[in-house]
């Protein structure tokens, strides 16, 4: 044990020993995490792309999109004659804009035919991905409540049958009105619906950057292991150990936990800066965060790991542990949103430990969930830890023969 | 048994290099023994596999009564190792690789700080004590790599080369601390290429070659191995090209080997002064001017020329 304090404090003086570290621990963390929560919605102004709409309907039903629309995070709805919208986006100052053409009405809509409205947007726009998003979310919640109004005539019909038409359309517009009503005055239920339903893009710049650009910058040098792997063999200084009374586990032991004590201490100032300085609300669940963070850090130890048996020299450890912690991160939707990206890339990442940490962290902040909605990522970072952590000292030792 | 140091039958491969090749031998508590070996003789191998680096392929060691294979960890705790390759925290000064590597063969509190200050003593190395290791001389870096193997005071040091690359005056200081440490006790392994530490330093010198022990005992009993042999060296003026007319030499009865330098030859002979006139002959045919000319007992390099017809020091 006390050798295990010895090495981890000697691998402190040497990771520190160059003013150098001090620029990865904590500056260019920072300048990341804070150039990235720009363009944040703050509290009085409205950043959301404008998303041009031409109402030919005019139908309450088209109305009624429109107000949903009001409500979207992304894209801020405005008004405009079809002239307009159609010249604004040919000269390019609107990235996209959205036609509700005549005959968007209840009735059809509840005869269940198709009524199509139309989005345009311009070529290779990341944020019409987004909008469009937005705006289908929006179209859902209306036909949520027109669905939840017909279902409560048709069952209303069922029981005793109506006398007139007139009476049923009343019966059906107090069904509706209840629908909406419920929809706006419950919103945390709402939120939760919309949670699980895989199209909503639960994005806050601010929450974002802060926890995309901490596993960015922990993840690196906890992949930096591998770097002090070789280094310690290159520089023969492994060699002079194991002829030392210091077993190999001792060694890793020491190697290992002083850099992810590093991670933590790390990842607690980047926290510390998210909250005071971003406010984002990493506090809501300190157990939680603590489980979260320790079993990140982990797992990226473990691959730093397994990667230090598999590495021949220093300068490679150092190029592939910068190069797997930029992509890992930036496949992870650590730097944008996984949201935006096609379903089936977003399937192929779950198999990167920095997708599950990543979704932890927005479970932890954006979506305030608390230590029960983390177990699952929890799990799986360990479980990576496990199993590269296994692999790794496996080949370790045996590279000692 | 009163051996600190028991060999036998040490094999090493690496895939198919076959690095140590049935090496056996003992020291005796409060030797200098030296392997003495060219590059590649498996001097290295056989000082890793002793200090519980790695296994050897097959045969067995022991080290003050305890298995290298079994007891490795009681063994560790006997030797002090001193390897060829540097073995320091560059970017650490010479008191925190000090202190380091001390807590590694457990010593602790005010004994560690204690010792260091000692080494540092010793080593010379007070005043630069809180310099990074990395703007230290070659000489200076050899004499921390000794100082961390003398923390813990063991009774037995492997040292592999530790005179490697460095100044003549470093050298001196290393070669009389090896002596000192041996005078208070310590029992020293020693390897080298340079015949004339193994000369000046050993009590008994194993010869080593493509892995194995050619030859072992005082550095006399060596010597009368090969007989009543004697060494000329004859030195020339300018730059010759001497390769091609030392056939000729090697033909001349009672001359056993030759060695041809830039500047001179070296003959292995029976007899000395019976051979000279030939020899002063075959020069003089060539055109040839000798400016000196030395008869000398025979050497570890006559040995090892004798026993392998080469020289020890390509
Ligand atoms: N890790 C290795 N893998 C393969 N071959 C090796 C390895 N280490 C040493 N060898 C080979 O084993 C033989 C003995 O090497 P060793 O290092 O023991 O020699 P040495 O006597 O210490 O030489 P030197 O004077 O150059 O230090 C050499 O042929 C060398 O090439
Ligand atoms: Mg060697």
């Amino acid at each position: 044990m006390k050798k295990i304090l010895a090495i981890i404090r000697k691998d402190i003086l040497l990771r520190f020993s160059s003013p150098a570290e001090w620029l990865f621990f904590l500056i260019l963390p920072i300048v990341f995490t804070v150039v990235l929560s720009m363009g944040t919605p703050s509290e009085n102004a409205d950043h959301r792309s404008v998303l041009l709409v031409v109402d030919e309907a005019q139908t309450s039903l088209s109305r009624e999109i429109l107000r949903q629309l009001e409500k979207s995070s992304v894209v801020r709805p405005v008004e405009t004659n079809r002239q307009d919208a159609e010249q604004r986006f040919r000269e390019r100052k609107v990235e996209f804009w959205m036609l509700i053409p005549e005959g968007v009405t209840e009735e059809r809509q509840q005869k269940g035919e198709d009524l199509t409205l139309t989005f345009y947007e311009q070529p290779n726009q990341t944020i019409a991905l987004a909008a469009r998003r937005s705006v289908q979310e929006s179209l859902r919640a209306v036909t949520q409540s027109l669905q939840a109004a017909q279902f409560a005539v048709e069952q209303a019909e069922e029981v005793r049958p109506f006398e007139n038409e007139a009476q049923r359309l009343a019966y059906y517009q107090e069904a509706r009105s209840l629908a909406i009503r419920l929809q706006n005055e419950a919103p945390e239920r709402l939120a939760v619906i919309r949670e699980n339903t895989p199209d909503s893009v639960p994005y806050d710049p601010r929450a974002n950057s802060s926890a995309g650009q901490l596993i960015t910058w922990v993840f690196i040098p906890l992949f930096g292991i591998s770097v002090l792997m070789v280094g310690e063999r290159e520089g023969h200084t492994l060699a002079r150990l194991m002829t030392t009374p210091t077993s190999a586990g001792t060694f890793l032991a020491g190697t290992i936990l002083g850099q992810v004590f590093l991670a933590l201490v790390q990842m607690a100032l980047l926290i510390g800066f998210g909250m005071v300085v971003l406010k984002v609300p990493w506090g809501r669940e300190p157990l939680g965060l603590a489980l979260l963070l320790t079993a990140s850090a982990l797992s990226a130890a473990a691959l730093g790991t397994l990667l230090g048996t598999m590495v021949r020299s220093t300068s490679q450890a150092n190029n592939l542990s910068i190069m797997l912690g930029m992509v890992m991160a930036l496949l992870g939707g650590c730097w944008y949103p996984l949201e935006l990206f096609p379903q089936a890339v977003q399937t192929a990442v779950k198999i990167l430990p920095t997708t599950w940490a990543m979704q932890g962290m927005l479970d932890l902040t954006l979506r305030a969930g608390s230590v029960r909605d983390i177990w699952l990522e929890s799990g799986v970072l360990l479980g990576f830890a496990a199993v590269f952590f296994l692999v790794g000292i496996w080949r370790f030792r045996r590279q000692l023969r | 048994m009163s051996a600190i140091v028991l060999v036998q039958e040490l094999v090493k491969t690496y895939g198919n290099v076959l690095a140590v090749d049935g090496i056996s031998f003992a020291i005796e508590e409060g030797e200098i023994f030296s392997l003495l070996g060219p590059n590649g003789a498996g001097k290295t191998t056989t000082i890793s596999i002793l200090s519980t680096l790695f296994p050897p392929t097959r045969g067995e060691a022991w080290i003050g009564g305890f298995s290298i294979t079994r007891e490795p960890m009681q063994v560790r705790r006997m030797i002090g190792v001193i390897p060829q390759e540097i073995a320091l925290y560059e970017d650490l000064n010479a008191r925190e690789n000090l202190l380091f590597w001390g807590q590694m063969v457990g010593l602790e509190g005010k004994v560690l700080k204690q010792r260091v200050d000692e080494i540092l003593e010793r080593v010379g190395l007070v005043e630069k004590a809180r310099q990074p290791v990395k703007t230290y001389s070659g000489g200076m870096k050899r004499r921390l790599n000794i100082g961390v193997g003398l923390l813990h005071a063991p009774r037995l040091l492997f040292m592999d080369e530790p005179t490697v690359g460095i100044d003549p005056q470093s050298r001196r200081a290393i070669l009389d601390m090896v002596k000192d440490l041996n005078r208070s006790g310590v029992t020293i392994l020693y390897t080298t290429h340079y015949m004339e530490e193994a000369q000046e330093l050993s009590h008994r010198i194993g010869i080593i070659d493509h892995g194995k022990m050619i030859a072992i005992g005082t550095l006399s009993e060596l010597i009368r191995q090969i007989g009543e042999q004697e060494k000329i060296i004859l030195s020339f003026s300018e730059d010759q090209h001497l390769a091609p007319l030392v056939d000729d030499l090697n033909a001349l009865a009672g001359v056993n080997h030759v060695i041809a330098e830039n500047h001179s030859v070296t003959l292995i002979v029976d007899k000395a002064e019976e051979i000279l006139p030939e020899v002063m002959q075959w020069g003089h045919q060539r055109g040839l001017k000798i400016r000196s000319l030395q008869i000398e007992e025979p050497d570890l390099e006559a040995v090892f020329l004798h026993l392998t017809g080469r020289a020890l020091r390509d």
